[in-house]
Parts: structure tokens; C-alpha cells; sequence
């Protein structure tokens, strides 16, 4: 990767790091347009998840409904999504030059 | 807006994941073909960055909140509603597995409106203005890309019976308005900034700047 490259990649995560951290603190806990639709217009009834995630709700299940607990899984989960894009991405790439072997 | 399990009988959400897949087959493809070394790491650092801005709900009327979804911000900065496509099944998908935001059963319902119909209603507005005014037509595709999308929502779970038809478009539609000022305002402030440090990272920069910078 060239120099200015990895200057961006580090600056940008820096700044996704810095609203994941400070999301919890600042974001609304509103419920969001489809909730609060969902809470006056719902025509059946609310089912538990198919599944459930290692880190619900952006929470740590040990640090129960603290900010800290949001901040750490925010980060976690930033981290996750930048690190599964580089692998998406690699991997698309990667067939085009095994297509251009061949 | 992401829907949860049980907003949707099994059976649709199947037809919403066979959409889906074949919308990730198309932009796989768009991904081979336009990725080169410079653009996988942006395209991460903006997968990072939706992250984190969707967990960063504001505030509107009525007790409710919103964030961005980054659709319209990712298909402008590469040129292409593909790019929107992958990012978001990327960023739905680990919502989905690790946080249950977003049911897995509705993923891909999820990464059709978010994703698929936010990245061409925003990569069309754009389109559509950018000769009037670029930051106008920047501002509006990132309005109507959530604006749409929600709107898709709303007919998906009427069609699912989940939610009446007229009230869901009309909440739907009124929450995700107010919500689209926010989205159009982030993504101009996004692109500003990369036009601002990196401007050979813009599409509409590319054959300028690739022949000053690469070759």
C-alpha cells in the first residue's frame, strides 16, 4: 500500500473510531423510525430474534446498559466491518487476477 | 430501519434474500472489474465509518431517532450503486450476526432496502442533478436514498401484513424526511472531506487525477 494510502486508511479509521466511541454517549435512545412506527401501527405480534448475538443491542453482556460497555462494542463491531470489507473486497479482486492468469 | 425476525413471514424474506444475492452477485462482479489497490482500503474505511455513524441515532420529533445509511455517500464516492451494495450487506451483515440489529432471517430484506434501493435511488439523484448543482444534487441523493428506502420498508411489511398499508408509508415516509436531512448533510460533509485530503479517491476526479498521480 502506498504511504498516503495507509495515511487515509489510518485517519479514517481513526474518525469512525472516535463517533463509535462517542456514540453511545451522544447518540438518541429513541427508538428509531421503524420502532416507533412499529410501537403506533403494528398489526401482530413482537416476536423474539431467531438468534442471538454475542453482543446485543451494542451492549457487553457483562457491563450490562453502560455507555462503556456500547463504546467497546461499537469499536469492536467497526473494527469487524472494516476488517470483513477488506476481505470481500480482496477476495473479488483476487478472482480477477486469477481470471486474468488463465 | 432495520426489520427484525418476525416482520416477515419466512417465505418472503426468502424471495428478499433471492433479490439480494443476486444484487451481490452483479456488485461482486462491479467489485472485480473496478477495484484496484487504492480502493479496497477506502471502500473499508467507508464499511468502518457506516458502521460506526449508524449506531450514532439523532434525535427527531416525536420521541423517535434516526441515523444515516451511507448508501448514497458510498455509490457517489465510486461512481457506482454496486459499491453502496456490497458495503451495506457488509456493515447489515455484521449488525446482524454480532449485534442482533436486524433480524437474520429479514438480512435480506435489510440489504435490499438499504443497500440495493438507498445505493441506486441515491447513485440516481446524483445522476440525475449533478450538472445543476454537485453539492445540491449530493445533498438530495442522500435525502432520497433514505426517504425511498424507507418507503420500501413500509410496503414490504404491508405486503407482509405487518403494518398497514397508508399509516406505515405515512410514518414511515414522515420520519425517514426528517432523518434524510441528517443523511443528506453527513454525506456532503464526507465527500467534502475526501475531496478536501484525497481527491483523486472520487470517481468523478478518476481519469483526471489517475493520469497525474498513478501513471
Amino acid at each position: 500500500m502506498k504511504a498516503k494510502d495507509k495515511k487515509f486508511v489510518i485517519g479514517g479509521l481513526i474518525i469512525a473510531i472516535i463517533i463509535a466511541i462517542l456514540a453511545p454517549f451522544l447518540a438518541s435512545s429513541d427508538p428509531d423510525g421503524l420502532e416507533s412506527a412499529a410501537e403506533k401501527i403494528l398489526l401482530i405480534e413482537e416476536t423474539e430474534p431467531m438468534f442471538e448475538a454475542p453482543l446485543p443491542d451494542y451492549l457487553v453482556p457483562a457491563l450490562g446498559e453502560s455507555p462503556l460497555g456500547g463504546a467497546i462494542s461499537i469499536v469492536i463491531g467497526t473494527i469487524i466491518a472494516f476488517l470483513a470489507m477488506v476481505g470481500l473486497a480482496t477476495t473479488a479482486r483476487w478472482f480477477k487476477s486469477n481470471s486474468d492468469d488463465s | 430501519m432495520h426489520i427484525p425476525d418476525g416482520f416477515i413471514p419466512l417465505w418472503q424474506t426468502g424471495i428478499y434474500y433471492i433479490i439480494t444475492i443476486i444484487a451481490l452477485y452483479f456488485a461482486l462482479n462491479w467489485a472485480k472489474e473496478n477495484l484496484d489497490e487504492k480502493r479496497v482500503p477506502l471502500m473499508a474505511v467507508l464499511a468502518a465509518f457506516i458502521f460506526a455513524i449508524q449506531a450514532m441515532n439523532i434525535p427527531i420529533p416525536w420521541g423517535t431517532s434516526g441515523h444515516m445509511l451511507g448508501a448514497a455517500l458510498v455509490a457517489i464516492v465510486f461512481g457506482s450503486p454496486w459499491a453502496a451494495v456490497l458495503v451495506l450487506a457488509v456493515v447489515l451483515t455484521v449488525q446482524g450476526f454480532f449485534f442482533g440489529d436486524g433480524g437474520i432471517t429479514a438480512l435480506g430484506a435489510n440489504i435490499l432496502d438499504m443497500g440495493v434501493i438507498a445505493g441506486f435511488t441515491g447513485f440516481g439523484v446524483f445522476k440525475a442533478l449533478q450538472k445543476l448543482n454537485l453539492w445540491v444534487a449530493i445533498f438530495l441523493a442522500g435525502w432520497a436514498s433514505i426517504f425511498v428506502a424507507s418507503l420500501a420498508v413500509a410496503i414490504e411489511l404491508a405486503l407482509a401484513g405487518t403494518f398497514p398499508y397508508d399509516l406505515g408509508l405515512i410514518f414511515m415516509g414522515l420520519y425517514h424526511a426528517i432523518i434524510g436531512i441528517a443523511e443528506g448533510a453527513i454525506t456532503v460533509v464526507a465527500i467534502l472531506a475526501i475531496q478536501r485530503v484525497r481527491p483523486d479517491l472520487l470517481h468523478w476526479n478518476k481519469t483526471k487525477s489517475d493520469s497525474e498521480v498513478d501513471k
